[in-house]
């Protein structure tokens, strides 16, 4: 149980990475020395054709252009803004009742496309997939293993409520179904039940102590078509709530999007807390700030979600909107059995392809088979190994098979 | 301090295919502890009241199976070089498993030299040849079995008057002698059996509900294995003695709960390794066995058929892994009907093959046992 929560809204400099995984260009807009306001354009990052803006988290002064590892594992260029503490913002037009191209202009404008990245989830793509339905996740990050008191899902019902409502109304579709947490205290349900009591929303309970993959379960049901790796495509937009409540604050509120709550967690540290921090902070200060490591040679530092998150060598990492966990644990090798065969993965995978025969079929090298077993459709979750009593690392296996064709 | 990378997913579910090992030892050894009981206490000439020889050679069946099969594989880990796998008791467990398993399968009458041969080669040919836990084709246990019972068949022979329930059911058609059995007696398990360890029907049942919630046994086989042989021995009896329901009854349940049917359920037939991995083939896999077992015990020579069908499967096991591309609803669905309905046409065509409708029978009384006669 989590309850620890803590504010570290005021880095001395906050470092924004210009590029990303899926934006790989940067055009810089700002020089050394300029002065900039809380959610001016530093940069407009292109994928493709598209062009999004990179936004300052902090008023401040730009101090220097530096090559850093991201929180991908990447080197990439950041800009390192000295933090004035004063919080000065650009003025953001404020919408009462917006309509479905206003709520994309005011995301575009603070440059608000992702801020899940682990698993599933989707960017807040509008422009270049034909939304059908939209699915909100309530349950807390990283769920099977630590709970926390649905106090954000309590305070924020009514602005996450509107804000789902919003992310429907530009993705232009009445489809909303949020997955909510079966074991969530009486209190909390019942103001999630009276913020969204006129809006149609479709609820799912899931007992997230079950790692059965129900969520993802339930929209490739409901999408009914391939899922591939991009539920995008499929027609699908998949968000967690905390987004909901940031685009609220974006639209409704003019707030630019720089806050973002972490959970930081493991025995890797000392205290474990949820921080609300800007994006762009170090990890390094957030840990000096939660009293520090534990004395543990070898450790994994861990961003994201448990079963999908990607891993640093380093916790020299700026803090983005994408992150919403990070584990610091000791680095433990579990022993590998042999494949017993009992198809637990097969049971558990939410595509329902079957990752023991695709590891069986990668293991022999028969292309056809991988092909014939539909290895395209993996989500990439992470179930089957999750699930795995041999704790072989399943979905390793099936990567290669993907690798192998192409 | 350091980082270091490790592929995702960094946890994992507490469940462990060691611990599903031990599950099943925990199962093996109060069966035998059952079977050892069961033999000195019933299943004797009534005036006597106990037999502890019985007993005792019960017991040492399944110490020298166990032995036996432990040291065929420490040979091969000397001859390998490689023995660090039996520093701890993990090494012991599935070697034991195995033997316990062959001791339990064969009748009390198996001379010592039988059995060390058929755990011998239960072990290393049906095991270590293919790579050990994990990569063999066929269940080691049932490999020794029938190795014993295909070249020692006069050496595993019963004596005349002992008839167990299923071969009386035989009997019913040869001589027209009907047996007597109460509930009771059934389920305390005081009935002539051929495996030693196929005693108690109400410990085998605790064991199948414990074996279910550690996920040893996957209900999806072992339930649809069970159901089958309920569906088919209603049916066949049904169609045997029409309308009378006693005899109906009578006749599901000998086949259900007497012989080695409620012991494979909990102990060969959904052994993971040799069988399907995935929804629909283990449903497949589970009517094919209940289906053969039922054909071997209605229409061939042999009682029980449970070996051969089980082993039948085995072999069947990769080709249906083979067919099978995804697993969802439709498939699921297309899979069950077209099980239900190879069921009803198999109930259907053996009743009336029993009854002489389709092809007239030799009488089978006469006719010599041919190979396999025993199980």
């Amino acid at each position: 149980m989590i309850t620890n929560f803590k504010e570290f809204k005021s880095p001395a400099r906050v470092y924004i990475p210009l590029t990303d995984k899926e934006y790989k260009l940067a055009n810089v807009k700002v020089q050394v020395n300029d002065s900039v306001l809380k959610g001016q354009v530093l940069a407009y990052k292109f994928k493709g054709k598209v062009k999004y803006p990179v936004i300052s988290s902090v008023s401040g002064t730009v101090v220097e252009f530096k090559e850093m590892m991201d929180r991908y594992g990447k080197i990439v260029d950041h800009c390192v803004i000295q933090n004035d503490m004063e919080n000065k913002q650009v003025e953001l037009k404020k919408y009462e009742n917006p309509t479905a191209a206003q709520i994309r202009t005011a995301l575009y404008q603070v440059g608000l496309d992702t801020m899940n990245v682990d698993g599933s989830f989707t960017p807040l793509d509008f422009e270049h997939y034909n939304i059908d339905h939209v699915f909100i996740n309530a349950i807390f990050v990283n769920e099977p293993h630590y709970s926390i008191e649905y106090s954000f899902l309590q305070e924020n019902a009514n602005k996450i409520s509107e804000g789902v409502g919003f992310i429907a109304k530009a993705a232009l579709t009445e489809n909303i179904t949020v997955f909510i947490d079966k074991n969530m205290p009486q209190e909390v349900m019942e103001q999630v039940g009276i913020a969204c009591a006129d809006k149609n929303i479709n609820f799912v309970s899931i007992d997230p102590r079950n790692v059965d993959g129900k969520a993802l379960k339930y929209i490739h049901k409901t999408l009914g078509s391939k899922l591939g790796n991009n539920i995008l495509a499929a027609g699908g937009m998949y968000m967690d709530c905390e987004s909901c409540k940031t685009v609220y604050d974006v639209v409704v509120e003019g707030k630019v999007p720089a806050e973002r709550n972490v959970v930081l967690s493991g025995d890797g540290i000392k205290s474990n807390a949820v921080i609300q921090t800007v994006s762009g902070a170090l990890l390094s200060d957030m840990i000096e700030f939660v009293d520090g490591y534990n004395e543990v040679d070898e450790m994994v530092c861990h961003i994201g979600d448990f079963l999908t998150g990607t891993q640093v060598t380093t916790d020299e990492i700026a803090v983005t909107l994408t992150v919403n966990a990070v584990n610091f644990s000791e680095y433990g090798e579990e022993e590998e059995d042999v494949c017993i065969k009992c198809g637990d993965c097969n049971d558990v995978c939410p595509v329902g392809i079957l990752p023991q025969n695709i590891m069986d079929a990668e293991l022999r090298s028969v292309s056809d088979r991988i092909v014939e077993l539909n290895t395209d459709e993996c989500i990439e979750c992470g179930l089957c190994t999750y699930v795995c009593p041999s704790k072989i690392n399943v979905l390793e296996w099936v990567r290669r098979a993907r690798r192998r064709v192409g | 301090m350091k980082f270091i990378t490790k592929k995702p997913p960094i946890v994992s579910s507490p469940d462990k295919s060691y611990k599903r090992l031990l599950s099943l030892h925990i199962a093996l050894i109060i069966t035998s502890i059952s079977a050892i009981f069961m033999n000195g206490f019933y299943n004797i000439p009534e005036e006597a009241g106990y037999n502890l020889d019985q007993s005792f050679t019960v017991f040492s069946m399944i110490v020298i199976g166990a032995i036996v099969a432990f040291l065929v594989e420490l040979v091969y880990a000397l001859s390998e070089g490689d023995t660090t796998k039996f520093n701890s008791y993990r090494g012991f467990v599935d070697p034991i498993n195995t033997g316990i398993l062959i001791a339990l399968l064969l009748p009390i009458t198996t001379p010592v030299y039988v059995l060390v041969l058929a755990v011998i080669v239960g072990t290393y040919v049906g095991k270590i040849v293919f790579g050990g836990r994990g990569y063999y084709i066929f269940n080691p246990a049932l490999v020794g079995v029938l190795f014993a019972t295909i070249s020692f068949s006069s050496q595993l022979g019963f004596a005349e008057d002992v008839v167990t329930p299923l071969q009386g059911l035989k009997l019913v058609f040869t001589d027209g002698a009907m047996q007597v059995l109460s509930m009771q007696e059934l389920l305390i398990g005081n009935f002539a059996e051929i495996a030693v360890g196929s005693t108690s029907i109400i410990v085998l049942i605790l064991l199948f509900i414990y074996l279910t919630n550690t996920k040893v046994i996957d209900l999806r086989i072992s339930g649809t294995f069970l159901l089958t042989v309920l569906f088919m021995s209603f049916g066949i009896g049904y169609i045997l003695w029409a309308f009378d329901n006693g005899s109906t009854i009578g006749y599901m349940i000998v086949n259900l709960l007497t012989g080695l049917t409620l012991f494979g359920a909990v102990f060969f037939v959904s052994e993971s390794v040799s069988t399907p991995t995935s929804r629909e083939t283990k449903l497949i896999y589970g009517v094919t066995v209940g289906l053969l077992m039922m054909l071997f015990r209605t229409v061939s020579e042999n009682v029980e058929g449970l070996i051969y069908a089980v082993l039948f499967g085995n072999m069947i096991t990769p080709f249906i892994n083979r067919t099978v591309k995804r697993s969802n609803a439709k498939s699921l669905r297309i899979t069950v009907a077209v099980l239900i309905v190879i069921v009803l046409i198999a109930t259907a065509a053996i009743g009336f093959m029993l009854q002489g409708q389709l092809i007239e029978l030799q009488p089978a009384a006469e006719t010599a046992l041919m190979m396999g006669g025993m199980m």
